[in-house]
């Protein structure tokens, strides 16, 4: 079955296996077939030499979170990324997309997603929403409006992160503007990036989702955003200039003000999309040591948290494995909070009892403190 | 699947249930490690957590007649892992707990899935290391490393793993429990734990290990000096010994390499310059800058270009992320290697090395050249396309003369990836007759049978007992 590679690309792999120990389901389960190196070494036998696709091969492929951790620990620079979107793809044609489709529809409805989770917000305080599901643990009833400060940025509010985190989008707001910047928060103008499609084997639709946001936005005015998953699918995919908060924000470290940092511990988790993909993680650390008074790193070399987006609910149990490793790693450090800067990975953790917040949400409240203060 | 297999899996899925998996998928990806050659489809793999579990896989393999072939994350360069006739794998890589650190004995208690860089990570915080840091050490387990007594970059003044391992908990072919050496500073009898490390698996299975840790050195000085050849570099390798200075590692890589290397970490490699030295000295800070002013002069006398000294620990560690991940940058060059690994004297370095360039060059091969430098550890890497018809039989006579050339030059067949089946047809040429009968015996007093990972390192028509353990014998491992 074509999956749709370059075959001369999928020949740069020479199985030499320095990618296992960065990819976390091989971590978890020390088996060949959920590593990148087992895994390319499966799409070659599919593309190349046409092997049957029995459930062991697809559940192969279905089982890789998208991380992309073996993307920098290759010293051939393989991109794996590309392989696995495009067997995504063909996996998701070859069994029919509709229902994905659809799972994924209300993410294009802005609207409809606040309605839902307004109500699933009753649901929550009425106690009929299972916490194994991974919620946030207080859905907001209600969100105040966006309001526009100027035009120098835009803030890039997404879908699901408007409707269950819009706090942290206030957050980031306040924070862009004590560095100064006059912000637009893009709201319902341009809705999901179509970063969740993508993954799920809708390339085709997630390239529309981003287009839209292309054609709604002016490319003359960088956007900012604060979702480490949306941010490395635009970056990827739009044509606009895409920055990540952190990184934005350290880059003009000097228009903000210095106040008394945060007495707080805080652990950085680096989100994969982050850390992999836009290879912008250390600016959160620049960041944070000038408004907390400790930052801690922690010990796994940045291996993902399991979350992957929607792969906490399509694959629950391997995702809880993952899981399982980054708690570990957390409580070696034992810190007051974590900070993670994408939504999906502080939700997955918060489920597991581990406090995050988003780090715009921790600079945001040393410069409030300060100004209480003052 | 035939009829004896489904009793033979009925059996493991008893001990192991779903850490059991012998499906077509599964079995093709263990046809391999990161080696060019191909054992054909393994039998079951059993995803192992204890001794016991160990134990009773093999006793079930034993029980069926099939043989057991130990692995760990696969990164083997001499097919000392390949499946051959179908064996039941033991994947020993879920046994990754490092159970005890005793700094006051500067003794750690591991199971061999502890990945090596991982043991380091552990101890950085007490200030001690695992000392043997092959270059796949971000990956490869440490019950690999006993197996084939690995080496790595700073093996040249701490010693390769055999002088690092105290104990060995090992399963027999027959499923005895025995452990191997001990904490004493003397232990009684035989060495038999110097016996079975580098026994390739063939020996027993590792399960439990006590590793020596070695505290972190005070200071570290790390210097990269360039050169026009590969000669001028490894005359500067051989100056430093004989000067009497004993640097923690010292490695060369040729212009080909440095450039993909490079590509890859962006620390500054120089891309124009014909071979860099990269040469590490460490202990206590006086001392060290005493060295490291050493070697330079000595590189300046022998023709450096440039000498320079890592400005930062993060310097230092991209320089050697660059070199021990050379070998998998290759890719960029070419989608195939072929990573040969021979010793040779030191004096005869820079004669061995041109002989490579020239047998690359007659078999119409590229070659790039990185290598141990100190200990005189060649590592070319023949670079090749696969699909290239008849390609295979080339590289593997471009092999076989730079095998001769090292042997003929004084030096032994492996520094540190092992025999496997890479190097087994040419053990004639390094040992007698009677030293192989010797091997043999050896080999069966651990393993009568001939049942752990049979069919390797011992010579073909030396070890009738292995041929008959293989149901079905290889005929062409190659590719």
């Amino acid at each position: 079955m074509d999956l749709g590679i370059d075959p001369d690309q999928l020949g740069t792999c020479v199985q030499c296996g320095l990618c296992l120990s960065s990819c976390p389901t091989y971590r978890v389960t020390g088996d060949e077939t959920f590593s990148p190196r087992g895994r390319i070494a499966l799409m070659r036998q599919v593309q190349l030499h046409d092997a049957p696709l029995t459930t062991e091969v697809t559940e192969a492929f279905d089982t890789c979170i998208q991380c992309l951790g073996c993307e920098p620990a290759c010293p051939s620079v393989v991109p794996y990324g590309h392989f696995i979107e495009s067997t995504r793809n063909a996996l998701t044609e070859h069994r029919g997309s509709r229902r994905r489709a659809i799972a994924l529809w209300p993410l294009t409805k802005p609207r409809l997603l606040r309605l839902g989770s307004s109500l699933l917000a009753v649901a929550q305080r009425l106690r009929l929403v299972p916490a194994r599901l991974g919620l946030p643990n207080q859905l907001p009833l209600r969100r105040r409006p966006h309001r526009s400060s100027g035009t120098d940025v835009y803030l890039f509010t997404g879908c699901v992160m408007d409707a269950w985190q819009r706090e942290v989008h206030f957050a980031t707001q306040r924070v862009l503007e004590a560095a100064g910047f006059g912000v637009t928060p893009t709201g319902d103008a341009a809705g999901c990036c179509g970063a969740l499609h993508t993954h799920a084997g809708l390339a085709a639709h997630g390239e529309r989702l981003t287009q839209s946001i292309d054609a709604a936005l002016d490319p003359a005015i960088p956007v900012i955003v604060n979702s480490a998953g949306c941010g490395a699918h635009l970056k990827q995919h739009s044509s606009h200039q895409i920055f990540d908060a952190q990184e934005f924000l350290a880059e003009h470290l000097d228009h903000l003000p210095d106040v008394t940092p945060l007495e707080v511990n805080v652990a950085v988790q680096d989100p994969c999309h982050l850390r992999h993909v836009q290879r912008a993680h250390l600016p959160t650390r620049t960041l944070l040591r000038k408004y907390v008074s400790a930052v801690t790193e922690l010990d796994d070399d940045g291996l993902c948290c399991g979350a992957g987006g929607a792969y906490s609910v399509l694959q629950p149990d391997m995702s809880q494995q993952v899981r399982e490793r980054k708690l570990a790693s957390i409580n070696r450090v034992q810190p007051e909070v974590v900070a993670s800067a994408n939504p999906g990975c502080s939700m997955h953790l918060s489920a597991a009892g581990v406090k995050t917040e988003h780090p715009m949400v921790l600079v945001d409240r040393a410069l409030a403190a300060n100004s209480s203060t003052t | 699947m035939t009829t004896a297999d489904d009793a033979l899996l009925a059996d493991l899925k008893r001990v192991l249930g779903d850490r059991v998996r012998a499906d077509s998928a599964e079995r093709a990806l263990l046809r391999r490690d990161a080696s060019v050659f191909d054992g054909g489809s393994a039998g079951p793999t059993c995803l192992c957590e204890s001794t016991e579990e160990v134990q009773r896989v093999v006793r079930i393999a034993l029980a069926h007649g099939r043989s057991v072939v130990p692995r760990g994350a696969g990164t083997g360069l001499a097919g000392g892992a390949i499946p051959l006739g179908a064996p039941v794998i033991i994947s020993l890589s879920r046994m990754n707990r490092i159970l005890e650190v005793d700094t006051d004995s500067r003794i750690a208690w591991v199971e061999p899935g502890v990945v090596n860089l991982d043991l380091t990570k552990h101890l950085t915080p007490l200030g001690y290391h695992f000392a043997p840091d092959p270059s796949s050490q971000q990956v490869c387990t440490i019950g690999g490393n006993v197996g084939n007594n690995s080496g790595g970059p700073h093996c040249l003044a701490y010693g390769v793993t055999n002088a690092h391992i105290l104990a060995i908990e090992v399963v027999l072919a027959d499923g005895e429990i025995v452990t191997l050496g001990g904490l004493d500073a003397e232990p009684s009898g035989y060495d038999l734990r110097g016996v079975f490390i580098g026994g390739e698996g063939m020996l027993g299975i590792t399960t439990k290990v006590a590793v020596r840790i070695t505290p972190n050195p005070p200071s570290v000085r790390t210097l990269l000096l360039s050169f026009d050849t590969p000669r001028d570099a490894a005359a500067t390798v051989s100056a430093v010994i004989a000067a009497g200075i004993v640097p923690a590692a010292m490695e060369v890589m040729d212009q080909r390499i440095t450039i993909a290397v490079e590509n890859y970490v962006n620390v500054g490699y120089p891309r124009d310059a014909g071979a860099v030295l990269l040469a590490e000295v460490d202990g206590l800070p006086d001392g060290v800058d005493i060295d490291a002013q050493r070697i330079s002069d000595i590189g300046r006398q022998h023709g450096a270009t440039d000498v320079r000294q890592a400005a930062s620990d993060e310097e230092r560690m991209l320089l050697w992320k660059g070199r021990k991940t050379a070998f998998g940058a290759v890719a960029q060059i070419a989608p195939n290697y072929y990573l040969h690994d021979t010793v040779v004297p030191r004096s005869k370095l820079a004669d061995t090395l041109e002989e490579v360039y020239r047998i690359a060059d007659e078999h119409d091969l590229a070659v790039v050249n990185v290598f141990h430098a100190g200990d005189g550890n060649l590592h070319p890497l023949l670079l090749f396309n696969g699909q290239e018809p008849g390609i295979y039989d080339r590289v593997h006579a471009a092999g076989a003369k730079i095998v001769e050339a090292s042997l003929a030059a004084g030096g032994v067949l492996s520094g540190e990836h092992g025999i496997g089946v890479e190097k087994q047809p040419y053990m004639h040429q390094m040992f007698s007759e009677d030293d192989l009968d010797h091997q043999e015996r050896l080999r069966h007093a651990f393993d009568p049978a001939c049942r752990s990972n049979p069919g390797k390192v011992i010579p073909v028509g030396h070890s009738c007992a292995d041929i008959q353990s293989l149901r079905n014998v290889p005929e062409e491992v190659w590719g």
